[in-house]
């Protein structure tokens, strides 16, 4: 649209007017309307307002071309009461019974707001119309009733799922519902399924598709060798059963939530704790966990023992930059939550509720008053790290090692006592004597104190009788730190010969510091005395673990004495070192072995009694939620229930219920087996990650706006079986993967290809490029690099600059911690991996429920340039040549075996030999990895 | 496989036919053949109606040119994006009320609330206005060669975002959202049009010498477009990632492995025909071959004048900053001589070293900050215009400056400095369609707020759009439910600023 200033007054004589004309003439006579109106306008002020007369005329007159039954802009209309007192797209009701001077409708008419006048064309409203519209208001304006209309659908996803019957398919025996399903569609169609795909063909694509990894060339043997008639029921169990099943497909959840390990914004930082959520959805999937309990923990974990789970609410991205400006940081409000409602919205019902934020949903039956009672399901989660509550048993297990390290201490202490050990430090006096010893500098390190920053009040150094530390003869101080801002506690006051607190030295580190005494010159010492506070008022800052160091030349100290040799300070929480020098043999051992004992209790104890902080959240009682005026933060209007979609039943919950039961309620609402989009949805992406494509080929929006499933009655009963086996996924999978249709060959014909070039109906396998991650995977599993381990911290992809803004710089050098799964690669929002990311990785910061599959000269230039892809083809080769240390021809076949799971052909082999033998092995393997029959899946 | 039209089938169907004559064809002769018949791809269903025009994408070849909605005069565009929000107050936003005011408060201003708070009085710029060329534009000493071609520029005052932080407002001003992850302006454009040249990218980004900007590589991401249509970054001194062939590969080897790979694919090809996306990676990595020649030809600017380095300032040796901006200019320059379709020249980067030390975000010592990056970006920026317009390409390309957002005309109290200001704002168009001289909408008085012909910024991008002959529309893509727009669901063309 241009932007172009009306001028009003030329348009009164326009074609719009006689279109006006006309439509009115369909229901009145124009005079009659214009005449009655007029004569209306005198008696208003007598008698009261009837609704015929005084006011449809006036509608009639101004509002009804565009807001009547022919057309409806803003999807609002004034001849139903029900729409005036609810509103159009921006819900919001035009008329307020009762109130005439504050209805929006009489605010529009009068001219209140320059952007918002009506009628926006032709002649206002008289004073006597609007006079007489707003009486109407103030007396309840009322009018013929329409039912209240409330929201109702005839939309095929939102009606109740029924498990369909199945088809007959002639002339053959259908043991798998799905073939019975996709053989009709496809007879209708005048295609034919292909046939089974040969059986290395399937044992890659079945390992492909749901581990992202290949299967090793054993595996393919062991598989194309098995006679047992069970051989492939067998292997697809043996597949679900595996860990790798619940890595690969993790991956497909976490783009749907958008899952990231930074908080993405111009600051970017880490998120740390964020990985329990990624291990979180890899176990729940290998465990087969019930998907409602699934959706249950995930909006509402922290009620039911899954904690970790709720890491879904904020895998989003989080503005950490706050302005003062409190309209803007409420509109940052706004948007985070957005981002959960979305999110939920997208990931388990297909909807998109996001866009009922701003006006009622155009196309599905999602009200702005649905968005904001959704709003207020969530408007008590905050984004931050949690300290996860610990588990009974780990409390009982605290309890018992606190009690053994009680005990060890006690033994320990009486051992140190029986064999000469000093008493334990003190605040108000301890004294060091030792050999005479030269020395012109002397440093007291603190090395841990019983609290705080460490304080000494006076450093006395003796020869004979003689303080050689004091200033007043020539003796310097220096220190590490000084706590600022007291001047009773300066460095000076350590050899001021003043005792007490009031003339103490602390310095600015908590339990660390150091002081150093310059003498005059050099002297014989035999004896230090040192105190936190001599005068015995204080008896924090006390240093409990500590050296001496003498020097005569700068810098080279020798040690003199330490804490080491004495008994543990009673409130020391660990005892750190410990001398034995000077014990005989086998007493030291005793002593080495308490010792042991001991710190390995203390370790155990310090285990058990840490909180883990995850990321997932942190939750509070929230204030009301209203319904924002075109999604203002500055127009709150009528305040709302937490509440779910009002079209698929309501929670009945209060305005200010506790803000767990709020998720608890919606929760259970989703995961209703009576739910009619949750299973749909759900199947329908498990049936999209295994063929490319869902039955419904928009997985996140299955309102009007989506596209209909290519086979309706197989997604509904699909969807039927999944819910009365328990929600059980691995059923699913199951289904899918023993079904001829997923065991076909996938090679194209020219005729299917001209009816159905797209492989919508499956009269083949749908071969396809695989995702990034299944491409790094598959390179690090051929060239033995792999590393399985699973969960826990994730590798990074980056060096990180650590300003402020963060900043990623990709790696350039990678070793063997760089080779795990690459769902352990810890996801930073917007930085894509330097090599794979341009394989379609999502950015994190939107919800991706399916990937483009593009194909780029970058992508190529990566995959072949890449030192890390090059660094991988060197391993292979190496790998070749330990397995196969015979000969060429050898390593050529393990090479192809390895990649592509077969022999190479004579042709391909005479190349490959021809190449190795002129450029290496290395080049080949190069090759190979960059070869399309190794990335796609067959 | 989901095609990037998935509504599109016609179109597979079409090429499942030419596929079947691929074999002995090159990826290249394909695309050109798909070409000549682009229109046949575009999802057309109603002539007038405002429904989606998706383009239709050849896999083999997703930047192959594609034809706009309607005649356009700009084919390419390039984007100069000051990071940090340049101050319209020291540049181009004249206000005599404001230098008469000077010292004094500004009226409601105590109550106001900005970025980092409360606000000082009403300051005039440090730097003097002057009359420019014979429109007589005001622009300040600040940007004296840019003042220099003011009858070039249509300059929009009354630019208003909708946040006041630097990242949000980078993605705004680069992807038409606040928030991360939506596509960039470059990737709508590439996406639409596909590119004249396919051994360049199809969209440059050129990064600050000092680095990326705040928002980093969303300013030219793909969001949820197909990858093909992210920016590819790299400047003058900073190459390609994985351009050049690994150091430890003779060129030798680098061809006979390259050769027995394109005998491995097209073996496997033979026994899927028809398979585009199969077909489609085997000429990219043609394509790949092409790039790794002309990329490094293309930045290497050794190859200039010295009357031209001269020029832009890149062979200043006083000022190392400023040649590094200027060699990067030079680069936009030859990017859009080879027909790129979208170049995207960053002044300023991320913070660094303090608040404003590295990009525009004057805060609290704007008086020594912009007396450093005023001439860093002024004089190879202007000799970019000026040598586009001597080149003849000014006449195809449609330059547009702009920054997150603005800043205020007050000083933040206690400091010498100007805070974010989203209310008003400048930016500037010139070239290809563009009306200049010309100065379109006002702030009020001193530079606060927009008060005349308020623009967004969703007019902003669909102003650009549509110089480039794209209805913003109905250029979508659809994701996650929604038929996604540069636009959003606002925005309207600036008809004032067409020639």
């Amino acid at each position: 649209m241009y932007r172009v200033k009306v001028d009003h007054a030329s348009k009164l004589a326009n074609p719009r007017l006689r279109r006006f004309a006309l439509c009115l003439l369909a229901a009145f006579v124009l005079s009659t309307v214009v005449n009655r109106a007029d004569n209306m306008a005198r008696a208003a002020d007598q008698e009261s307002i009837d609704y015929e007369r005084d006011i449809q005329p006036i509608l009639q007159k101004n509002c009804l071309e565009c807001h009547g039954p022919r057309k409806q802009e803003s999807d609002f209309r004034v001849d139903l009461r029900s729409k005036l007192l609810r509103g159009g797209d921006f819900a919001e009701p035009a008329v307020i019974p009762g109130k005439g001077n504050e209805s929006p409708l009489i605010k529009f008419v009068r001219g209140d707001a320059p952007d918002l006048i009506m009628p926006p064309e032709g002649n206002r409203l008289s004073d006597g119309e609007v006079k007489r519209l707003r009486a109407w208001i103030d007396e309840g304006a009322k009018m013929p009733e329409d039912s209240f209309a409330a929201l109702t659908t005839d939309h095929w996803s939102f009606q109740p799922v029924q498990r369909p019957a199945l088809p007959q398919v002639a002339g053959r025996t259908i043991t798998n519902p799905i073939d019975a399903f996709v053989l009709t569609k496809l007879k209708a169609a005048g295609l034919k399924a292909s046939p089974e795909a040969d059986r290395a063909t399937l044992v890659r694509r079945l390992y492909l598709v749901m581990h992202g990894l290949p299967p090793t060339p054993d595996e393919i043997e062991q598989f194309v060798a098995d006679k047992n008639e069970q051989a492939y029921e067998n292997l697809v169990e043996q597949v679900l059963k595996s860990p790798r099943y619940g890595e690969r497909w993790a991956q497909h959840w976490l783009d749907l939530v958008r899952f990231g390990e930074t908080h993405g914004f111009e600051t970017n930082r880490e998120r740390p704790n964020a990985w329990h959520y990624r291990d979180y959805v890899i176990q729940a999937l290998n465990d087969d966990k019930p998907y409602d309990l699934f959706i249950k923990e995930q909006i509402a974990g922290d009620a039911i023992g899954a904690d970790a789970a709720t890491g879904f609410l904020v895998a989003g991205p989080y503005d950490l930059v706050k302005g003062q400006d409190p309209m803007l940081a409420l509109t940052q409000r706004q948007d985070e939550l957005a981002d959960i409602i979305n999110t939920t919205g997208t990931a388990f019902l297909g909807l998109t509720l996001g866009c009922a934020r701003c006006h009622s949903h155009k196309f599905d039956p999602i009200s702005q008053r649905d968005y904001y009672s959704i709003q207020a399901i969530f408007a008590g989660v905050q984004h931050a790290d949690r300290a996860i509550s610990p588990s009974k048993e780990n409390e009982r297990a605290l309890a018992v090692a606190t009690e053994r390290v009680a005990t060890l201490r006690r033994q320990f202490q009486n051992w140190m006592a029986e064999h000469g050990y000093r008493t334990a430090v003190n605040a108000a006096h301890n004294v060091e004597t030792f050999p005479q010893t030269q020395a012109r500098f002397v440093r007291f390190t603190v090395l841990a104190t019983n609290g705080g920053q460490p304080c000494l009040d006076e450093l006395e150094i003796f020869s004979g009788d003689r303080n050689v530390a004091l200033a007043e003869i020539g003796a310097k101080a220096s220190c590490s730190s000084e706590l600022p801002g007291y001047d009773i506690h300066k460095l000076q006051h350590v050899n001021d010969g003043k005792y007490g607190n009031s003339r103490s030295w602390i310095s600015n580190e908590a339990g660390a510091g150091w002081v150093e005494i310059e003498l005059a010159t050099t002297e014989t010492i035999d004896r230090i005395e040192w105190a936190r506070d001599r005068e015995g008022r204080y008896k924090d800052r006390l240093a409990t673990q500590y050296k001496i160091e003498t020097a005569v030349e700068p810098g080279l100290w020798h040690s003199l004495v330490s804490s080491d040799d004495r008994l543990p300070y009673p409130q020391d929480t660990a005892i750190s070192s410990v001398s034995f020098e000077g014990l005989p043999d086998d007493t030291a051992a005793v002593g080495k072995k308490l010792f042991g004992e001991l710190s390995s209790a203390e370790q155990t104890r310090e285990q058990l009694s840490k909180r883990e902080m995850i990321y997932a959240g942190t939750f509070t009682q929230p204030g009301p939620t209203h319904r924002l005026y075109r999604g203002e933060p500055s127009a709150p209007r009528e305040e709302v229930s937490p509440d779910a979609l009002e079209v698929i039943g309501t929670l009945e919950l209060e305005r200010d219920s506790p803000e767990q039961q709020r998720r608890v309620a919606f929760a259970n609402w989703v995961a209703d087996p009576k739910n009619p989009l949750t299973a749909r949805v759900m199947v329908n992406r498990i049936w999209q990650h295994h063929f490319g494509t869902g039955i419904v080929d928009t997985p996140s929006d299955f309102g009007a706006n989506g596209t209909n499933p290519s086979h309706p009655e197989l997604l509904d009963w699909l969807a039927a079986e999944f819910v009365s086996n328990d929600w059980s996924i691995k059923h699913i999978h199951r289904l899918i993967l023993l079904s001829d249709t997923f065991r076909q060959a996938n090679i194209p014909s020219p005729r299917a290809m001209n009816i159905d070039a797209g492989t919508r109906l499956l009269w083949r396998f749908p071969s396809r490029r695989l995702e990034a991650e299944a491409v790094r995977d598959c390179v690090l599993a051929v060239s033995g690099a792999l590393d399985p381990r699973m969960g826990g911290p994730g590798f990074s992809g980056f060096e990180v600059e650590m300003e402020n803004v963060r900043h990623y710089h990709p790696k350039q050098n990678f070793g063997p911690d760089d080779w795990r799964r690459m769902i352990y690669m810890t996801k930073v929002r917007q930085e894509r991996d330097a090599v794979f990311g341009v394989f379609d990785c999502p950015d994190l910061s939107q919800v991706m429920p399916q990937r483009s599959r593009s194909t780029t000269p970058l992508q190529a230039l990566n995959l072949f340039n890449s030192q890390f892809m090059l660094q991988q083809a060197e391993l292979l080769a190496k790998r070749l040549e330990g397995e196969r240390p015979d000969g060429r021809e050898g390593q050529i076949k393990l090479a192809f075996w390895l990649c592509f799971g077969r022999d190479p052909r004579l042709e391909e082999l005479a190349h490959a030999r021809e190449l190795v033998d002129r450029h290496g092995m290395v080049a080949m393997c190069r090759a190979l990895l960059n070869a399309n029959e190794f990335l796609f899946i067959p | 496989m989901r095609d990037l039209n998935y509504r599109g089938q016609h179109l597979l169907d079409r090429r499942s036919f030419l596929n079947d004559m691929r074999f002995g064809m090159s990826g290249i002769a394909l695309a050109q053949l798909l070409q000549a018949d682009r229109l046949l791809g575009a999802d057309i269903r109603g002539d007038t109606a405002r429904t989606p025009l998706r383009p239709a994408i050849d896999p083999a070849n997703p930047n192959a040119p594609r034809a706009s909605h309607f005649a356009a005069k700009a084919k390419n565009v390039l984007v100069i994006f000051c990071a940090g929000a340049c101050s319209q107050v020291d540049t181009f936003d004249y206000k005599p009320e404001l230098i008469a005011r000077h010292g004094q408060p500004m009226p409601g201003g105590e109550q106001l609330l900005t970025f980092q708070g409360q606000q000082g009085n009403l300051t005039k710029s440090p730097w003097e206005f002057k009359p420019r060329g014979e429109s007589g534009k005001m622009v300040s000493e600040l940007v004296p060669h840019l003042g220099e071609l003011a009858d070039d520029m249509c300059f929009i005052h009354s630019l208003t975002s909708k946040t006041n932080t630097h990242g949000p407002g980078e993605n705004f001003m680069s992807t038409g959202f606040t928030l991360d992850g939506f596509p960039s302006i470059g990737a709508w454009v590439t996406y639409a049009l596909g590119s004249e040249n396919q051994e360049l990218p199809a969209f440059v980004a050129i990064p600050d010498p000092r680095g990326t900007p705040q928002s980093s590589v969303n300013n030219w991401g793909p969001g949820f477009l197909p990858a093909a249509f992210q920016g590819t970054d790299f400047n003058a001194s900073k190459p390609i990632r994985n351009l050049a062939r690994p150091t430890n590969v003779s060129a030798d080897t680098d061809l006979a492995t390259r050769d027995f790979l394109q005998r491995l694919n097209e073996r496997h090809l033979k026994r899927f025909p028809g398979d585009t996306e199969l077909a489609a990676r085997i000429s990219s990595y043609e394509l790949a071959a092409k790039m790794q020649l002309s990329v490094p030809e293309v930045s290497d600017i050794s190859t200039e004048p010295a009357h031209v380095l001269k020029m832009y300032g890149a062979d200043d040796t006083e000022n190392d900053l400023k040649a590094a901006f200027a060699r990067n200019c030079i680069l936009a320059r030859r990017l859009l001589e080879k027909g790129v379709r979208c170049v995207q020249l960053f002044n300023g980067s991320y913070q660094t070293g303090g608040e404003g030390t590295s990009n525009w975000d004057g805060h609290k010592v704007l008086h020594e900050q912009y007396s450093k990056h005023g001439p860093v970006l002024d004089q190879p920026a202007a000799a970019l215009l000026k040598d586009l317009k001597q080149r003849g390409l000014l006449s195809e390309t449609l330059v547009v400056w702009c920054t997150e957002f603005g800043r205020m005309p007050t000083f933040q109290k206690g400091a010498s400095g100007r805070d974010h200001n989203p209310s008003g704002f400048t930016g500037w168009l010139a070239g290809a369609g563009v009306k200049a001289p010309f100065t379109y909408g006002a702030t009020d008085e001193f530079s606060y707020k927009a008060v005349e012909d308020v623009s967004t910024v969703y007019d902003f991008h669909a102003t650009i759009l549509h110089l480039l002959g794209l209805d913003h529309e109905r250029l979508t893509f659809y994701h996650n439910g929604i038929e996604r727009r540069l636009t959003d669901v606002h925005g309207n063309v600036i008809a004032d600023v067409l020639a």
